[in-house]
C-alpha cells in the first residue's frame, strides 16, 4: 500500500472535520451568541446526558465551573471560534447550557461634571 | 465369341467402363486429399483461434495494467491535492473562525472531503496509495470521519459509542470502507430518512452496524454484493458496470487487505439494508490519549487569537463578590482540569484567593478530607485564621482602591477571577 516515504508529503489534516462536529448547523445569530456572551453549564442532577459528542462533552466541562465568555471557551479548545459558537448554540438549545448577555459596560462618568465639582470644591475649600 | 469381339460397340462399352473406373478412382483420391486438407485447415483454424484468444486476453491485461498504472498515478496526484487543500481549509477555518465566511469554508471542506474519497476509492481498486498515515483514533472518531466523506452526512446519526481505538494502519481503510457503506445507505434510501449507526462490542471485536430505511436489495443485487464482499475481487476499474458501482468493490478489496469483515446480507429493522462492519481485535487498541502537543500548525494562530477576542468589556458576573467570604474555605466541588492541549490553564472560578498561602496539610486546590479538618492543630488553625484576616484586609484595601473606579469592571482582565 504505502511504500516508505510516500506518505510524507503533508501532515495529515484532522480526522474529524469541523463540519461534522457542527453537524452541518448554521452559525447562530450574533445577538443570540456573541463573542462576549457568557455561558455556563445548566445545573444537571449529577449525570451527564449520554449521546453527546466528545467536543460537546468537553465544552460542557469547560463551562461547568462558572460563567465564561464564548471567546474564552473557544480559547480552551483547538476548534475554530465559529465552530465553538455553533456547538455552544446547539448545547444551549438542548438545555445543557445557560447563556446570558454580557454585562453592559459601565458608562464613564461625565468628565465636565467631575471637573465642575472639583472646581467647586476648590473654590469652597481651597 | 468372335462375333462379339468383332462388335465395336462392345469395345466402346469396355473403354467407357474403364474410363469410368479410372475417373471414380481419381475422384476418390482427390476427395481423400481434400478431406485431409480440410481437417488440416480446421486444426490450423483452432490453433489460430486459440492464439487469438490468448493474445486478446494478454492485450486486455496489458491495457488494464496500463489503465491501472495511469489511474493510480493520476489518483495519487488528486489525493495529494485534496489532502493539501484540506490542510489549507483547516488553516482558513482557524484564521476566519470568527467570520461568517466560516460557513462557506465548511461547505468547501465537505465537498473537498468527498472529492478526496472518490480519488481514494479508485486508487484502492487500482492497488494504489490509500493516503497519509494516521494516528490511532477512537472508533467513534473514525466513524465520524467516514460520515464526513459522504454527501448526505447530516442524515447519519451515531447512536452509541465504545471505548476502543483503531490501530493507526487501519484508521484510513476502515474510514473509507465505512464511508462507502454510508454512501450506499444514504443513496438508496429516501432523503428524509435517517441512517443509523450503532457501535457495539462483541466477543470477536467491535461491530459498526449501519441501518438504512431504504427499499433493500433484490436477489440479484444481494448475490452481487455477496460475491464482491467474499470471493470475487475486482482488479482495476473494469467490470464495475455502467454507471460504475464502486462501493462494494472497494469495500471488498479493503476488507481483504486489512483484515476486517463486512456483510450486507441482512435487512434493517426499517426495511432497508443492514450492513455490519466487524473490526477484529487485531485492529483495535485502547482509546487514544488526548494529544498533549497540538499539531505544529495549530498553536500559533489559536494562541494568538485568543487574547484578542477577550477584550476589556468582558465584565465579571454580578454573582462574583459573593465568593469572597467563602474563599478561605476549600472550594466544594473542585475538579482538577489541568490544562488544555494548547497548554493554557483551564480556569476554575471557585478557586481560592491567590494571596492566601495554602497550608501544608490541606492544600486548597483539593477538597479537604473531613478527617484532616478534625485533626487540625492549633498552629494550623491560627495560620488559617491569619490567612483569612490577611485576605479580608487585602480585599478591603482593593475595594478602597477601586472606590473611584467602577467596581463592576474590576475583574475585566482575562484573569479577573483571581480577585473574587
Amino acid at each position: 500500500m504505502r511504500a516508505g516515504g510516500e506518505d510524507l508529503e503533508f501532515e495529515p489534516a484532522d480526522l474529524v472535520r469541523a463540519y461534522v462536529i457542527t453537524k452541518g448547523r448554521e452559525l447562530p445569530d450574533e445577538q443570540q451568541l456573541s463573542l462576549i456572551t457568557l455561558v455556563t453549564a445548566a445545573p444537571q442532577d449529577g449525570r451527564r446526558p449520554a449521546r453527546l459528542t466528545p467536543e460537546e462533552q468537553r465544552l460542557l466541562d469547560i463551562c461547568s465551573a462558572g460563567y465564561l465568555s464564548v471567546a474564552e471557551v473557544a480559547g480552551h479548545t483547538r476548534l475554530p471560534l465559529g465552530v465553538v459558537r455553533i456547538v455552544l448554540a446547539a448545547l444551549t438549545e438542548g438545555g445543557h447550557l445557560m447563556t446570558r448577555p454580557p454585562v453592559p459596560r459601565a458608562r464613564n462618568a461625565d468628565k465636565d461634571l467631575l471637573e465642575e465639582v472639583l472646581n467647586g470644591l476648590h473654590r469652597k475649600f481651597g | 465369341m468372335t462375333k462379339y469381339t468383332a462388335n465395336p460397340l462392345l469395345w466402346v462399352l469396355f473403354l467407357v467402363l474403364a474410363a469410368a473406373v479410372l475417373v471414380v478412382v481419381r475422384q476418390r483420391k482427390a476427395s481423400a486429399a481434400l478431406r485431409q486438407e480440410i481437417s488440416g485447415l480446421r486444426e490450423h483454424y483452432t490453433d489460430l483461434e486459440h492464439h487469438y484468444t490468448q493474445s486478446v486476453a494478454s492485450a486486455q491485461e496489458q491495457a488494464d495494467e496500463a489503465t491501472k498504472t495511469v489511474l493510480k498515478s493520476a489518483m495519487r496526484t488528486l489525493q495529494g491535492l485534496a489532502a493539501e487543500q484540506q490542510l489549507i481549509l483547516s488553516r482558513l477555518q482557524d484564521k476566519y473562525g470568527e467570520s461568517v465566511i466560516l460557513q462557506d469554508l465548511l461547505e468547501v471542506d465537505h465537498t473537498n472531503s468527498q472529492f478526496g474519497r472518490r480519488a481514494q476509492s479508485i486508487a484502492v481498486l487500482c492497488g494504489g496509495w490509500l493516503g497519509r498515515h494516521r494516528d490511532v483514533a477512537s472508533v467513534y472518531d473514525v466513524v465520524r470521519s467516514a460520515q464526513g466523506r459522504i454527501r448526505h452526512y447530516r442524515r447519519v446519526e451515531i447512536l452509541s459509542q465504545v471505548d476502543f481505538g483503531i490501530s493507526s494502519r487501519a484508521v484510513e481503510p476502515v474510514a473509507l470502507a465505512l464511508a462507502e457503506l454510508l454512501d450506499n445507505a444514504t443513496s438508496y434510501s429516501s432523503p428524509d430518512t435517517v441512517v443509523e449507526i450503532n457501535i457495539r462490542t462483541v466477543p470477536k471485536g467491535v461491530v459498526i452496524v449501519v441501518d438504512d430505511a431504504g427499499v433493500g436489495m433484490n436477489d440479484e443485487e444481494r448475490a452481487r454484493a455477496e460475491r464482491l464482499l467474499t470471493t470475487e475481487r475486482v482488479n482495476g476499474v473494469g467490470g464495475l458496470g455502467n454507471p460504475p458501482q464502486f462501493g462494494l468493490a472497494v469495500i471488498g478489496v479493503l476488507s481483504e487487505r486489512f483484515g476486517f469483515e463486512v456483510s450486507v446480507d441482512s435487512a434493517s429493522p426499517y426495511g432497508g439494508v443492514r450492513s455490519v462492519l466487524l473490526l477484529p481485535h487485531e485492529l483495535l487498541t485502547g482509546m487514544p490519549e488526548r494529544r498533549t502537543q497540538p499539531p505544529a500548525a495549530a498553536p500559533a494562530p489559536v494562541a494568538a487569537q485568543v487574547p484578542a477576542p477577550a477584550p476589556a468589556p468582558l465584565a465579571r458576573p454580578a454573582a462574583q463578590p459573593a465568593a469572597l467570604p467563602s474563599a478561605a474555605v476549600p472550594p466544594p466541588a473542585a475538579e482538577s482540569y489541568g490544562s488544555t492541549e494548547d497548554g493554557l490553564p483551564i480556569r476554575r472560578r471557585k478557586r481560592p484567593m491567590a494571596i492566601v498561602p495554602p497550608t501544608e496539610s490541606a492544600p486548597y486546590g483539593a477538597p479537604a478530607a473531613p478527617a484532616a479538618t478534625a485533626s487540625r492543630s492549633g498552629e494550623q488553625t491560627a495560620a488559617m485564621l491569619g490567612a483569612f484576616q490577611r485576605g479580608t484586609r487585602s480585599g478591603r484595601a482593593t475595594q478602597r482602591d477601586d472606590a473611584n473606579q467602577t467596581t463592576s469592571t474590576r475583574g475585566a482582565s482575562s484573569e479577573g477571577h483571581e480577585f473574587s
